[in-house]
């Protein structure tokens, strides 16, 4: 299968027109907010039906590493910030007021970490049909994730102290990808190489991915919490 | 003194990472505890009193420093600076401009843990303000810290192992995140605690 062919998860193709359905239906006003549903969707679905699954199911670990960075951290987070006051509401009614964010981190970091251990993620690769289920929980993990956030139920302090922990604690799956001079996965060191890369320079290359797309995302968010408590510092001083 | 009399100094000249380690112990940790140490009326007391009256003479300048645009703006440019690697070559090959670079590490680190822990109580900063500018800190620190993590070539030629250079990245990034987080959440903890109150 060359690189440039396109390889389908369908599955999410299907959850995608769902969720496209579902907001539509909902009549959003627009703007930005169906600007960044919209592009969430995008990002859920194309990377998992394109060449780009080609390249990550076949050939190298850092383009599967970008792909699972932008289906479990950007793909969510845009969608959740996409929906309106009334369809958050409408989810914190239907099961998101037990989602506690203590439980969410734990959660997406089992997520994180357990799809990419070296059996698990052999298994997927081989199966084929295990990527529905390794990027099914990268998914779950990553809305679980940013549904304290998005919901408005944390307040900036408890916000910033949770964005924190998450940055830490998965900070070290990409750093162990940068640092290891030996290939985790047999998959990728027996895969057909692409662009040159050399199994080992691929799993660091995805590391540096992994790592630079969490900093930057992490980075954001926290700065847009710390002006928050700006806000709120200045509110309660008027006050 | 731990970091520059002693082994580690020696170490310094070889490994990046230490060398690494050097900067962030004398600019960072250790100015931030030495500012803590001297927070309430024991500020007053530590100097004699003909340091206090020049120190009060030049009270508009130290003000001018400690504007919290200033400070971090000093301490950013201090930290871009000596990471050129031209300097940083060049501080390596002369003693006296090295010991100008360490001098610089320790002003700008002062000025900015000023703010960070304000131990006079001159409220220059609110808490937020102070959040806001460890944020920034870390923020820029983690750009340095990428470059060096993520860079497959020497940055530095005085160094040029590559697990060396990708350590120095990763001593920044850990002992940022270790005093940095340390303050962030000493600040953030009693507003945490409210949150939670509130919410029971």
């Amino acid at each position: 299968m060359s690189p440039g062919d396109f390889s389908f998860e369908p599955f999410y193709l299907v959850v995608a027109a769902a969720l496209v359905v579902a907001y539509v239906r909902a009549r959003p006003a627009g703007g930005w907010r169906a600007a960044s549903f919209a592009t969430g969707v995008f990002l859920l679905a194309a990377p998992l039906d394109s060449p780009m699954e080609t390249i990550a199911a076949k050939r190298l670990l850092l383009v599967h590493l970008v792909q699972n960075a932008l289906i479990a951290d950007i793909a969510p987070l845009l969608i959740l910030l996409g929906l309106t006051p009334a369809m958050r509401a409408w989810i914190t009614r239907h099961g998101g007021a037990r989602v506690r964010a203590r439980f969410a981190i734990v959660a997406w970091l089992a997520a994180w970490y357990g799809t990419h251990l070296a059996g698990f993620y052999d298994w997927a690769l081989r199966t084929g049909w295990g990527l529905n289920v390794e990027h099914g929980l990268l998914v779950v993990g990553g809305f679980l994730f940013w549904w304290p956030l998005v919901s408005g139920r944390l307040p900036a302090p408890l916000a910033l102290a949770y964005l924190g922990a998450g940055f830490v604690a998965s900070s070290f799956l990409g750093l162990a990808f940068i640092f290891s001079s030996h290939p985790f996965y047999a998959f990728y060191e027996h895969a057909p190489r692409l662009w040159g890369f050399s199994p080992a320079r691929d799993q660091n290359l995805g590391g540096i991915a992994m790592n630079g797309e969490q900093t930057a995302v992490f980075l954001v968010a926290i700065g847009y919490y710390v002006s928050q408590l700006l806000k709120e510092e200045e509110h309660d001083a008027r006050a | 003194m731990f970091a520059l009399v002693g082994p580690m100094d020696t170490w310094a000249d070889t490994h990046l990472a230490v060398h690494m380690a050097q900067h962030v112990v004398i600019g960072d940790a250790a100015v931030a505890v030495m500012v803590l140490a001297v927070r309430g009326p024991l500020l007053v007391f530590m100097l004699p009193a003909p340091v206090l009256v020049r120190v009060a003479k030049a009270r508009a300048f130290f003000s001018l420093l400690l504007r919290p645009r200033v400070a971090f703006s000093l301490w950013a440019a201090n930290l871009a600076t000596w990471h050129v690697p031209y300097l940083y070559d060049a501080a390596l090959r002369h003693r006296g401009l090295h010991d100008v670079e360490h001098g610089c590490w320790v002003v700008a680190g002062l000025l900015v843990w000023t703010l960070l822990v304000d131990p006079g109580s001159h409220r220059r900063l609110t808490v937020g303000g102070r959040i806001a500018l460890a944020a920034a800190m870390f923020a820029c620190g983690q750009i340095l810290a990428d470059v060096l993590v993520f860079s497959f070539h020497p940055v530095y030629p005085a160094y040029p192992g590559r697990l060396d250079q990708q350590l120095a990245g990763v001593v920044m990034m850990g002992e940022q995140l270790l005093t940095l987080g340390v303050l962030a959440f000493a600040l953030l903890r009693p507003r945490i605690r409210g949150a939670r109150l509130v919410a029971a």
